[in-house]
């Protein structure tokens, strides 16, 4: 499945078909989601009416170490297959990681005031965080510095794949330091530590996000294989 | 494997004894920004004595980064890195013998500049000692990251902004280990295990370097 969409025509007509589900998907998630966070969903009994911004600030966390993963994945997809897809995925997921990693970074700020008393602290799991926003921009710049995009891409991937030693570090920061950000309460070993009328609403969420990110990608995705397309015909035209 | 090692590394410091005077450059503008670190906090000493650690490693990174184009730029630009792939050197060993002469000639000024440093910001020999065995075993970490961001960027115009966004985020774990200060240690106190970290920082950092400098240096030449 993977490899036949490894087209990139074959992908364009794919993307075609799926985008308009993804759509309506994300339209209804999004508003049962939004829905079930203000009304459904009780304020905490310690942080009040202020837990409603982890509605959106956990899965953008969540996705933007998910997206840098991806773009890993690509990397080594792209070094070791050679496949142009790989590269314009990774180049299509960047900007959208990075832009979730922010949201992540403004939304847990917004969040902190109130609950720490400080836009910000130096809390490992923050500046681990800040660091990944950083590498995001360091593989945007990096690829978009080059005339020839391909070697851009090149350089981005071995960038990518050398900065994923930063992902276990942001996952298991709060295990391995004594740090203000709370551990996670979503654990995939044990059962949550979050209650269920918070738990439904974060996962509707979740997937909400998903199939947003995921449409987005799709049409990065679709014009960055035009935006090459047009540049293949304008350089035969040129020579 | 050895001699072929040698042969590079010989050629390697030829070179850099030709370029001498990126002792005297990294020297100066380590003593510049010392004395402007100084400016900055105050002329306060316990201040100064408090943020020694901190200060010496933002200038050795600083200074590593813009010092390390010397090493690699000019090969690049007069086509002998070109050449040496082509006469069958492998790329790990280029870049290994690379990082060893930058980091032989990156020590020496440190034979001077560190007890110049104890000096001025009032150390006492046993972290006079504490911070010289840590800038033996971290600046070899710091040049081999310096050598990644260098390939990196070797063939984008005007790179050195470029150099500092994409490597800092590598440096982050390294100047934390580096300069933070275990609160139970005193000054007359050497913290081995700090030293341990920095070891096994090098030890995980040299294969990942070797690795993707390999990658780098096929990209870069084709």
């Amino acid at each position: 499945m993977i490899f036949k969409l490894a087209n990139p025509n074959r992908f364009i007509r794919f993307s075609d078909r799926i985008s308009p589900y993804l759509s309506y998907l994300f339209i209804l998630l999004m508003s049962y989601g939004l829905f079930l966070c203000f009304f459904k969903s009780p304020p905490d009994y310690l942080q009040g009416e202020t837990v409603r911004i982890m509605y959106i600030h956990v899965p953008c966390a969540w996705f933007s170490l998910m997206f840098y993963s991806s773009i890993a994945i690509c990397s080594f997809f792209s070094l070791i297959f050679k496949h142009t897809l790989a590269d314009i995925i990774s180049r299509a997921l960047a900007p959208l990681g990075a832009s979730l990693t922010l949201a992540t970074l403004i939304t847990g700020s917004i969040w902190g005031k109130p609950t720490w008393g400080t836009w910000w602290v130096w809390d490992a799991r923050l500046t681990s965080e800040l660091v990944l926003l950083f590498l995001y921009i360091g593989i945007i710049i990096l690829s978009n510095s080059f005339e020839n995009k391909t070697k851009g891409d090149k350089y981005a991937a071995i960038l990518s794949l050398v900065g994923i030693i930063n992902l276990p570090i942001i996952k298991w920061s709060v295990d391995w330091w004594n740090t203000l950000h709370q551990p996670a309460s979503i654990s995939k070993f044990s059962s949550p530590s979050i209650d269920p009328s918070m738990l439904t609403p974060l996962i509707v969420m979740t997937f909400a996000l998903l199939f947003f990110s995921l449409q987005v990608t799709f049409i990065r995705i679709k014009s960055e294989i035009l935006q090459r397309k047009i540049d293949i015909i304008r350089s035969t035209e040129l020579s | 494997m050895m001699n072929i090692f040698f042969k590079l590394l010989k050629r390697e410091i030829k070179l850099s004894i030709d370029r001498i005077s990126i002792i005297t450059s990294y020297s100066s503008f380590f003593l510049m920004s010392l004395l402007i670190f100084t400016f900055g906090i105050g002329p306060d000493i316990g201040k100064l004595n408090e943020l020694y650690s901190p200060i010496v490693w933002l200038i050795m990174l600083f200074s590593i980064i813009l010092i390390s184009e010397n090493f690699l730029m000019h090969d690049y630009r007069d086509g002998s890195l070109r050449e040496l792939q082509y006469l069958g050197y492998s790329e790990e060993l280029i870049i290994f013998s690379k990082a060893i002469v930058m980091f032989l000639i990156l020590i020496i000024p440190h034979f001077f500049l560190i007890p110049l440093c104890s000096i001025l910001l009032n150390l006492n020999l046993t972290e006079l000692i504490s911070l010289s065995i840590n800038v033996i075993l971290g600046s070899p970490s710091l040049i081999l990251i310096s050598i990644i961001s260098n390939l990196l960027t070797i063939q984008v115009r005007q790179s050195k902004v470029l150099q500092f966004v994409i490597i800092m985020p590598f440096y982050i774990p390294l100047i934390i280990f580096t300069t933070s200060r275990n609160p139970n240690e005193t000054s007359d106190i050497i913290d081995l295990n700090k030293f341990l970290i920095l070891i096994g920082f090098f030890l995980i950092t040299l294969p990942i370097v070797l690795l993707s400098g390999k990658m780098i240096l096929k990209e870069v030449n084709k």
